[in-house]
């Protein structure tokens, strides 16, 4: 039980200083003053991250970057403290590897087949996402972006 | 998911629908693969999916698309199932009442027709997020707040249509809703309220038509395709206060509610007031395992042991003030005299004021989130919850009978009891929080006979949900029984008028047109 909560702080804590390594709209959402945590307590929440806007043209053969296409398909989950960083960052924490590794984006062991099969099929708490949630041309260029490993 | 027909179509029926609601949509938007089904299923279903299996997707573009889809869907007695961004989760996400229904996927919709930061309105399609109208509001600086529900991954007019409720003054959010644009199931094109006419300068701001007001027929309805509505958003409030209680038992719940009611009705406290119980706080903390081990409930005496442990009161309430400064510090300082008559233990105040920066939790500030949804994580496995909802009267006397009655009947299921109320007004959504692991059959059945047992607990004793899960929507309509179902009937007069095919999500909360009566009492959990 010790093991379990010591784990749970420690998402809370990790979940609070991960930085978001992809290319968002800038927010006038300021994080909190600096000066730390409050004693005693876990870091607050960090602000709303921007995702990028969606360019319109057609989606069947979408000319947005993989980049762009991920902060807008995937961004409300899958930025920091989304819920889906949240989960995965746990996950990670368990397999020993550093917080950071909730996003997508700093993982290197992702393939682009691993993140289609994800997207399509879902994965535990992560719903099965649309042809109309996100295209199987907007899919493509996703999973290149995110599918660093071999 | 393999193709399941819609009652009544052959095959080849089903193929000469599709094929011209591809001439309509494009090829490319009518989506009828094994995996597109399965991308349509509820994701939470409490059983198997194919219960309420959809025979695939047709996503229209535009007005012009809706109306030729719902043309071909009369031409070829296709049923149609309405879904906005079909996020629903917990009560169908997509997936339709009636198994082969093909569902109308509005997400390409997604247009910020207006938005009118000096009357606080906008006008949007039914496929704009939460966070996609969050975020056009901080990119343009608007000085609006939005009120947003536990899941900000959702549609803004999905949600206002199924009677979701947020947290702010404008929490409410099917009385946010004014003036719509609406596909009838004959393809024809009306607008409520005073947008019948022709360029009116009010439409989406005089809550009545000249006439019958016909906003709310289309909430929790099957009876027209809304295509776009004006919905109010709230003035950014010049500063925000969050008082933060910690009310130490269950059964103090009765006066609480007892001490904010009149706060609520005296306009001193304008929000939508969230109590939730201590699990909630839980969820983020961790899994159920890491702090009860066993299949059952967790018994009182661990609770009671985890409340400490993690200095907890058995209730944790956030609640937030909006106004200028000077009428705010005011309210805040109604508000903790007339809890100090009760609460010893000292008031947190947290203060936002306009151009303070916001956190992805403050929903209470209109921050959009799927964050609440994690929860689903407590119980391991693929997670996924149901909500058992009644209202009740915002009396701490109705409040600790309901919470009294559906307690026990949860322990004796031996599931663990989340509960929370909100205040909306003259009454509370009783939220109790039905959280499963879907692999686990023995807990799936356990859910479903505990879900049965509450509701006709409630209904004996004169409280009804305000929004149900798709295998339930029969069973909650016939708790409405006054004068042999009227109301329902009524309705289905009216179905059956407006939509004589019955192609418009037949079944939706227990409407069902002549069409497809044979199916009412069918495909339930």
């Amino acid at each position: 039980m010790r093991v379990g909560q010591a784990a749970s702080l420690m998402v809370l804590m990790a979940i609070g200083i991960v930085v978001t390594a992809c290319d968002v709209v800038a927010s006038e959402n300021q994080p909190a003053p600096a000066g730390g945590p409050p004693a005693g307590g876990p870091p607050p929440p960090p602000p709303h991250t921007m995702r990028a806007e969606m360019v319109e043209g057609d989606r069947l053969s979408s000319g947005m970057s993989g980049e762009a296409l991920y902060s807008n398909r995937c961004g409300a989950c899958h930025f920091d403290f989304g819920m889906g960083t949240n989960l995965v960052t746990k996950q990670q924490l368990a397999f020993g590897n550093p917080p950071a590794m909730g996003l997508l984006t700093n993982r290197e062991d992702l393939t682009a087949d691993y993140v289609k099969a994800v997207v399509r099929m879902g994965k535990g708490a992560m719903p099965r996402q649309t042809r109309v949630d996100i295209t199987d041309a907007e899919l493509e260029k996703v999973a290149a972006y995110l599918g660093k490993g071999k | 998911m393999k193709l399941v027909l819609p009652p009544g179509l052959s095959p080849q029926g089903f193929d000469g629908a599709v094929k011209a609601l591809q001439g309509a949509v494009g090829a490319g938007w009518v989506m009828t693969s094994d995996e597109d089904r399965d991308a349509y299923a509820d994701i939470y279903a409490p059983g198997p999916e194919t219960l309420w299996g959809a025979s695939g997707a047709v996503a229209p573009a535009n007005v012009e698309e809706v109306q030729a889809v719902v043309r071909i869907a009369n031409e070829h007695k296709l049923p149609l199932w309405i879904v906005a961004r079909g996020k629903n989760l917990g009560y169908g996400t997509a997936a339709p009442r009636m198994p082969g229904s093909m569902v109308l996927d509005l997400g390409r919709m997604d247009r910020i027709i207006e938005i009118d930061p000096e009357l606080g309105y906008c006008v949007i399609e039914p496929g704009v997020g939460f966070l996609d109208l969050y975020e056009h509001i901080q990119r343009e600086k608007l000085p609006l707040m939005m009120s947003v529900p536990g899941n900000g991954w959702g549609s803004v007019l999905g949600n206002a249509l199924d009677h979701g409720i947020g947290y702010t003054p404008y929490g409410v959010h099917a009385s946010n809703l004014c003036g719509m644009e609406v596909v009838l199931a004959n393809g024809e094109l009306v607008r409520t309220g005073l947008g019948a006419m022709e360029n009116n300068k009010a439409a989406h701001l005089f809550p009545f038509s000249y006439g019958p007001s016909w906003d709310q027929m289309f909430t929790q309805s099957n009876l027209g395709v809304v295509t776009k509505a004006g919905m109010w958003l709230m003035p950014e409030p010049e500063t925000s206060v969050e008082l933060n209680l910690e009310i130490p038992n269950a059964e103090d719940i009765g006066w609480v509610i007892d001490t904010l009611t009149p706060l609520r009705l005296n306009r001193i406290i304008d929000q939508s007031i969230f109590i939730p119980s201590w699990l909630g706080k839980m969820t983020i903390l961790g899994q159920r395992k890491d702090f009860w081990d066993k299949p059952g409930a967790i018994p009182e005496w661990r609770v009671q042991e985890l409340l400490k442990e993690h200095k907890l009161s058995y209730w944790n309430m956030q609640l937030r003030l909006y106004g200028e400064e000077s009428v705010t510090k005011a309210k805040a300082e109604v508000v903790k005299a007339a809890f100090a008559k009760h609460l010893k233990t000292p008031i947190g105040e947290r203060w936002w004021r306009k151009g303070d920066p916001t956190n992805v939790m403050d929903l209470t500030l209109g921050v959009p989130s799927a964050v609440p949804l994690q929860m689903g994580d407590w119980v391991g496995g693929r997670s996924a919850h149901m909500g058992f909802s009644p209202v009740v009267p915002a009396t701490g006397k109705h409040v600790l009978d309901q919470m009294r009655r559906s307690r026990k009947i949860i322990n004796d299921h031996d599931v663990d009891f989340y509960a929370s109320f909100t205040i909306g007004g003259r009454f509370c959504n009783n939220v109790n929080m039905l959280m499963y692991d879907r692999d686990n059959e023995k807990q799936v059945e356990t859910i479903k006979t505990l879900f049965n047992a509450l509701i006709a607990d409630a209904a004996a004793h004169g409280y009804a949900e305000y929004r149900t899960h798709l295998g339930w929507m029969d069973a909650i309509s016939d708790t409405f029984g006054f004068n042999d179902h009227a109301m329902r009937r009524m309705t289905e007069k009216v179905k059956d008028t407006l939509d004589p095919n019955g192609i418009l999500s037949p079944g939706k909360n227990g409407i069902w047109p002549s069409a497809y009566a044979a199916q009412r009492g069918k495909a339930l959990a």
